[in-house]
């Protein structure tokens, strides 16, 4: 199994946020997550990607036979797990290539790698940054610095294609886009998908579904899932909200 | 022993202690210490200080055996030591080298209004044994570096310097203090910029933690002139920044910013004063300060704006990170403001380094210490890449790696 999370359960400051939940997601599989808000959502997200702000009750999440609790939030990212924020964050002062570069290097070290000179990696953010559509003068900003919402979750996206997670978490990463923004990031997302890599897909809404076909779509409600099956279940929550699922 | 005992045990060491209208004035001072309550509450020279570390010293004063070096190293370039606060004569075309006389004293010191109440600066007047005076002559553009060497241990320096930029002049000033000697540096710049006069005067101060250094500067600017500061502070010992500034005609401007590298158990002090004095000038103020450890800092800004400074513009900004929930830093903007047309605003923020950021950077595969670093760097990026003076980049870099090194 290339993740696997069994009876979590997780709280924030005596809250308890997730509720016992399961889910196991192999190679090369998309699954999308829905649930109405405050349902726990980013939180499975954010404890994925190591985030210490959760206290830990119960569970275990195995991913690529690692223990994930044994793994610090930069280790999990070396280790190929890739969380696309909702609300990413802005950081004056820190540029965007010096910090992709030092990112893709830190992956490359812990496998092992060689690490990748400055030309190569200007080619290949270069490249990766036109199929995005990001302009050029953009990568010489500071990180989200200034950026329209399109913009941070399309350098979101380029960040994803630079460092080519095998798992990769999109939190409501439709939330704030137009139609042709929405059109260029999940282009950007079909492009990476291989069967050697996979993807989270959290939404609130059917419409990502349309440009992603996930294989699996689950409904959580209250920190758990209440249901699990194919994309008929995102049709199924279009037409009647979550409404019958709590 | 107090400040009269010491005085008159001294008095021959001390500069014009034989002009009888400065012996006259320092009896005044004398009485000021003798009968001052010390008001800690009210006074921003004694925030945060022991000031009796201060008033009860042990004089010491050496006259340094090699006097002074001043290189003219390429053309409109010199480099000038200063030991124990004294500099050699020196005249050429471009500028002129020499030792302050009795007039300079009375000039600040007599006249001085605005540090009435600051005890360091009277400190310096009553003990001063040594400095030197500056005149950049009119219309040269020149570059001085002066490295400010104290010889021995236990020295108290009480050094004033006049810094003169005649009519169109430019003047590009980088000050190093890099000291590593139980010793006290109290120095006072008095500086004036004549009409169409540009100085860019950088301090670097990174002494030991043994050595105190206290610089008060006082810069006053005529019609057109320009006069910047850039203060980087990476010291271990205790420093006091404090600069003010007058703009006393029109169209002249100040702009003082500072950032200080605070670890351990160290302290600092600063604080900018800008006084609006005519018509269409404009002042900026900025200070940032990094504090690790129990280290602890004070900033206060004033901009005072008189009523016939219309159109003015004055800006303040305070920004401090702190590494540790030990350190502390307070931060005190004011703006007094008694012109109608004015812009002018201050902001100050301080707190810990921003989780959100850490977290973020760290997700991507960033180690914590290195997130941390780059954030740092970050805070104070702008001033940094705004340094137009390579050496000086070169200098601030190499040493912003070494305190970031410590940081864990």
């Amino acid at each position: 199994m290339f993740l696997e999370i069994k009876d979590l359960s997780v709280k924030i400051e005596n809250k308890n946020i997730l509720n016992g939940l399961n889910l196991n997601i192999n190679k090369g599989e998309v699954h999308a997550i829905m649930g109405p808000n405050g349902c726990g959502k980013s939180t499975l997200a954010n404890v994925l990607a190591g985030k210490e702000d959760y206290e830990i009750l119960n569970g275990k999440i195995n991913f690529k036979d690692n223990d994930l609790f044994d793994l610090n939030i930069e280790e999990r990212a070396q280790e190929g797990m890739f969380l696309a924020f909702q609300y990413p964050v802005e950081i004056p002062g820190v540029n965007i290539t010096p910090f992709l570069h030092s990112a893709i290097n830190s992956k490359r070290k812990r496998m092992n790698e060689e690490e990748i000179d400055n030309l190569s990696f200007a080619k290949l953010l270069k490249s990766k940054a036109s199929d995005l559509g990001i302009n050029i003068d953009m990568l010489k900003r500071s990180v989200n610095t200034g950026f329209s919402g399109g913009e941070k979750k399309r350098y979101e996206i380029l960040q994803m294609s630079i460092l080519n997670p095998d798992l990769a978490i999109l939190d409501e990463t439709d939330s704030g886009l137009d139609i042709d923004a929405l059109k260029i990031v999940t282009d950007g997302v079909n492009k990476l998908k291989t069967k050697d890599n996979s993807f989270l897909i959290i939404t609130h809404y059917q419409k990502l579904l349309d440009y992603i076909k996930p294989d699996y779509v689950h409904v959580m409600v209250n920190g758990s899932i209440v249901k699990s099956g194919g994309s008929e279940i995102a049709d199924e929550i279009e037409k009647d909200g979550f409404q019958k699922f709590q | 022993m107090n400040i009269q005992d010491n005085y008159q045990k001294n008095r021959k060491n001390i500069f014009f202690s034989e002009n009888k209208d400065i012996e006259t004035h320092r009896e005044k001072l004398i009485n000021i210490f003798e009968n001052d309550r010390f008001d800690k509450k009210n006074n921003e020279s004694l925030k945060n200080i022991n000031l009796k570390n201060f008033i009860d010293f042990n004089y010491k004063y050496l006259i340094p055996e090699e006097t002074s070096v001043i290189n003219n190293t390429h053309e409109n370039s010199y480099s000038i030591v200063s030991v124990n606060g004294q500099c050699s004569t020196f005249k050429d075309d471009k500028i002129e080298i020499t030792k302050i006389l009795d007039e300079d004293y009375n000039d600040f010191s007599k006249n001085n209004t605005i540090e009435k109440n600051d005890h360091f600066v009277n400190l310096n007047s009553l003990f001063l044994n040594s400095g030197f005076k500056i005149v950049i002559k009119r219309n040269n553009k020149i570059k001085i570096k002066i490295s400010n060497i104290v010889t021995d241990d236990d020295l108290t320096i009480f050094q004033k310097n006049n810094i003169i930029c005649q009519e169109g002049s430019s003047l590009s000033l980088i000050e190093e203090y890099e000291n590593k000697n139980n010793s006290t540096s109290n120095i006072l710049n008095v500086i004036k910029l004549e009409k169409h006069s540009q100085l860019n005067h950088f301090l670097i101060q990174d002494n030991s933690s043994n050595h105190n250094l206290i610089i008060t500067s006082h810069s006053s600017c005529k019609k057109d002139s320009t006069y910047t500061q850039k203060v980087y502070n990476f010291s271990e010992g205790y420093v006091r920044n404090f600069h003010y500034s007058e703009l006393i005609e029109t169209n002249s401007e100040a702009d003082l910013q500072g950032i200080f590298f605070l670890k351990d158990n160290n302290t600092s002090n600063n604080k900018t004063f800008v006084k609006h004095l005519a018509e269409d000038c404009k002042s900026n103020q900025v200070y940032k300060g990094i504090l690790n450890d129990r280290a602890k800092a004070t900033y206060f800004s004033n901009t005072h704006v008189d009523q016939v400074a219309q159109k003015t513009e004055g800006y303040q900004l305070s920004k401090g990170i702190l590494l540790s929930d030990s350190a502390s830093y307070f931060s005190k903007p004011e703006l007094k403001i008694y012109a109608d047309d004015v812009k002018c605003s201050h902001g100050s923020t301080i707190g810990p380094i921003d989780e959100n950021a850490i977290f973020y950077l760290r997700s991507r595969g960033m180690s914590k210490i290195a997130a941390t670093k780059i954030l740092i760097s970050s805070f104070i990026n702008e001033e940094l890449s705004s340094i137009d003076n390579e050496q000086m980049s070169e200098i601030i870099q190499k040493k912003l790696v070494r305190y970031l090194s410590k940081v864990k």
